[in-house]
């Protein structure tokens, strides 16, 4: 029993907490808050994320990748929460998933390595704006080779080389500079991010062939996964820099800290927080290992994080006080792509309605004996899944 | 990250769920055979089915060889714990000498007390009492007032002590009692740890009905009871160090067995929700109801994967210290959730144990108020979010 990062996982970790804290700090994303026409990709940034090996961690190394697992990505994607990273990254990721889980070998040998380089950079539209992640929410129509449909609050659809749209019937590329294709900025809230609405009309799509209604379930479930990891990361930080901060903040003659009301909430936070930690690991690792509750590993750990990091970040704010509510602290930081990310690939409500359909609807509640419990205790499944 | 058990360790659990196949009753794995009994008679027959279990090897699942344990590693102790409650097999009728007084004993017991207490305990042939909390003691431990005199050799005890489990069943009681005055109003100083003889005049116990009507716990009365003085675990007025190092052996505990209890009381809770009607639908099509069955689910298995975590610190050797903590308000607080969601799903049928279902459900709501007792002993949630504030977070006192 080993549920725990490999040493590779936490050197890894390591790393990219290393590159923040010297090379992207609070104060380069507050520069990127002061600068909301720019692009949102800061050119350095994205220049080490490819020579890091940072968007190449999921492509197979048969397209010069390094063929590693979705937990090794979550944990990327867990620190660049932390350090509420911008940048396409997950879009980018999203992508080349989108192409190793449906793409034919041309397709693959044409962009995966340059997903893995970082020369190209990638965006997705799965899902209409508030739908539950299912494959049957897609949001753009499919007729004869060509698609239309508006896509809203798509990530990073300026600067995206390659788009990856969903329609009823599977998977598509898209050139979001070729004709068809009318690309709208958006100011969004959390400058961490760009966003756009890309309206579709009679643009050319080419089929990712694979793309089964389970193949994009099973992407979108990789989403959930990694933007939980990312939420897991905000919410870690948010609860360890407001620890900190209660710690030295006097009033009434005593740090903050020092006080019941404060302390055991952020008790009760750090209880959470490490709820949502396991939750994010297990699921990343239950699709790594294609375990039999995976997809459900992927609801709980997506509607656990969206609850803590929604109260995390919110607790942020409370308990710094006035200052938590300056535009020159970092917690709105937090706050706003927490907000963003709660809501992307299904919010919380929406996953734990999904549970209830994969668990209550379909019978298998384990009342019955012990043949069914049996197979819902995670030492039993992990043995037979192994 | 691997979550499978060595060979070694599986092995072990076949061997134990064969064990437990031919070995624990159908009968007593379910509800209504407890429910027929008298709570006397529940307590001896598990007593008995536990003797044997024990006689068969499967006790002291991780304890050293020379103590009559196995021998075994943190992983079959957790497999253990997990096949019993997957079995739905009786708890132990002695938790507490179990769980606390044969580890503490192990490690600071003389030669003497090794020999005479770890074995019967193991075998349940001595049922022991736990003799901390007073009618004026109760999150304030250390302000408690049991009152042990020198006279003799012996000595003589004057108080009460309350919540205690099994008092009316218990064999002898590990009491914690001023064995002197504290020195300048220290009031963890001059406290000692006796081992009494229950079966005494000094010593009067009576149970204590709780809330759910069962009589689990109770009251335990001295007056002039007799303790020789060599009955001293720890040695005298080191009691309070003693106790905190009883109740550390509880930070290994990694709460896979609450884990799969309140994962299948949840599927009860389904079942049933599936079965009722709620403005003219089953209550589990309810969108709230559905919400709130979902959410204890993700806590539940959150659970799961914490015990996981616990599992892989013990099985390389480290103390998780405070973290236990953390643990005890994990299982506990989400055991309530899961009862919760019950209450909401039955609502006004909660008062009433047939709701026409075909079955009582007179223990599920028994099991819901007893959620309810579980987040004040063994230290309150308050008191435990205070201790992971403190001492895991660092928040200043």
């Amino acid at each position: 029993m080993q549920f725990q990062l490999t040493d590779e996982q936490r050197a890894l970790q390591d790393a990219v907490r290393s590159y923040l804290r010297g090379r992207f700090g609070p104060q380069q994303v507050r520069e990127l808050y002061d600068s909301p026409d720019s692009d949102g990709v800061p050119a350095a940034l994205w220049q080490s994320l490819g020579e890091q090996g940072w968007l190449a961690v999921l492509v197979p190394e048969e397209h010069d990748g390094i063929g590693l697992g979705l937990l090794d990505a979550a944990v990327l994607a867990r620190e660049f929460g932390a350090g509420t990273v911008p940048g396409p990254w997950l879009g980018t990721v999203l992508a080349g998933e989108a192409l190793r889980l449906a793409g034919s070998s041309d397709q693959q040998a044409a962009h995966l390595p340059r997903i893995a380089a970082g020369e190209i950079k990638g965006a997705v539209a799965l899902l209409k704006a508030g739908s539950s992640a299912s494959p049957s929410a897609a949001p753009a129509t499919a007729q004869a080779g060509t698609l239309s449909g508006r896509l809203d609050l798509v990530e990073y659809p300026s600067v995206a080389d390659l788009l990856v749209v969903a329609a009823q019937d599977g998977l598509y590329l898209v050139d979001p500079r070729g004709p068809g294709v009318t690309i709208t900025d958006l100011p969004a809230l959390d400058r961490t991010t760009r966003l756009g609405t890309v309206v579709l009309d009679g643009a050319a799509g080419e089929k990712l062939e694979g793309s089964t209604p389970e193949v994009v379930q099973d992407l979108l479930d990789r989403a959930a996964v990694l933007v939980a990891s990312d939420l897991v990361g905000i919410a870690r930080k948010a609860v360890t820099d407001t620890v900190e901060y209660d710690k030295t903040r006097v009033q009434f003659g005593k740090p903050v800290g020092s006080f019941q009301a404060l302390k055991h909430h952020l008790a009760d936070l750090h209880i959470s927080v490490t709820f949502a930690e396991h939750a994010a690991t297990y699921a990343a690792h239950a699709a790594d290992i294609d375990a039999e509750d995976r997809q459900l590993a992927a609801s709980i750990a997506k509607s656990k994080a969206a609850d803590v990091a929604a109260e995390a970040t919110g607790a942020m704010i409370q308990y710094h006080g006035g200052i938590g509510y300056t535009w020159e602290h970092d917690t709105h930081f937090y706050f706003k792509r927490s907000k963003r990310l709660e809501a992307a690939f299904g919010d919380g409500a929406q996953h734990r309605e999904r549970i209830a359909r994969l668990l209550i609807d379909a019978g298998q509640q384990g009342a019955a004996p012990d043949e069914t419990t049996a197979s819902t205790t995670g030492l039993e499944m992990s043995v037979g899944v192994a | 990250m691997d979550l499978r058990h060595t060979e070694q360790d599986e092995h072990f659990r076949k061997e134990f769920r064969s064990w437990l196949d031919s070995n624990l009753p159908q009968e007593m794995r379910t509800r209504e055979f407890w429910a027929d009994h008298s709570d006397d008679e529940a307590f001896e027959i598990r007593r008995t089915w536990e003797q044997g279990k024990a006689t068969a090897g499967f006790a002291g699942i991780s304890w050293p060889t020379e103590y009559g344990g196995r021998g075994g590693t943190p992983t079959m102790k957790a497999i253990y714990d997990e096949e019993m409650s997957l079995a739905r097999a009786p708890h132990t009728v002695n938790p507490l000498g179990l769980a606390f007084l044969a580890p503490t004993v192990m490690a600071i017991g003389t030669e003497q007390q090794k020999k005479t207490i770890i074995s019967p305990l193991l075998h349940c042939d001595v049922i022991w009492c736990q003799g901390f909390s007073e009618p004026g003691a109760g999150s304030d431990l250390a302000a408690l007032q049991m009152k042990a005199e020198p006279q003799g050799e012996d000595y003589l005890l004057n108080g009460q002590k309350i919540w205690t489990t099994n008092a009316t069943h218990g064999d002898k009681i590990f009491t914690l009692a001023r064995t002197s005055s504290p020195e300048g109003g220290k009031k963890h100083a001059g406290i000692s740890m006796l081992l009494v003889d229950m079966h005494q005049p000094g010593i009067q116990a009576r149970p204590l009905t709780q809330m759910t009507g069962a009589k689990e716990f109770g009251e335990v009365f001295y007056t002039d009871a007799v303790c020789p003085q060599d009955e001293i675990l720890g040695g005298e007025g080191n009691g309070w160090a003693t106790a905190m190092l009883l109740l550390s052996f509880e930070r290994g505990s990694s709460a896979i067995s609450q884990y799969v209890e309140y994962r299948h009381q949840w599927g009860e809770v389904v079942d049933v929700a599936s079965r009722l009607e709620r403005d003219g639908r089953p209550a589990s099509k309810d969108p709230v109801l559905r919400q709130r069955l979902a959410s204890a689910l993700v806590d539940l298995e959150c659970l799961k994967y914490h015990s996981w975590h616990v599992l892989t610190q013990t099985s390389q050797g480290k103390d998780l210290g405070f973290e236990a903590s953390m643990t005890k308000l994990m299982w506990s607080e989400t055991f309530r959730k899961v009862s919760d969601a019950y209450e909401a799903v039955t609502g006004v049928g909660f008062q009433v144990p047939d709701l026409g279902l075909g079955h009582s459900l007179d223990e599920l709501t028994t099991m819901a108020m007893w959620s309810r007792s579980c987040t004040i002993w063994g230290g309150s949630s308050e008191v435990q979010r205070t201790v992971v504030a403190e001492r895991v977070l660092g928040l200043p006192r």
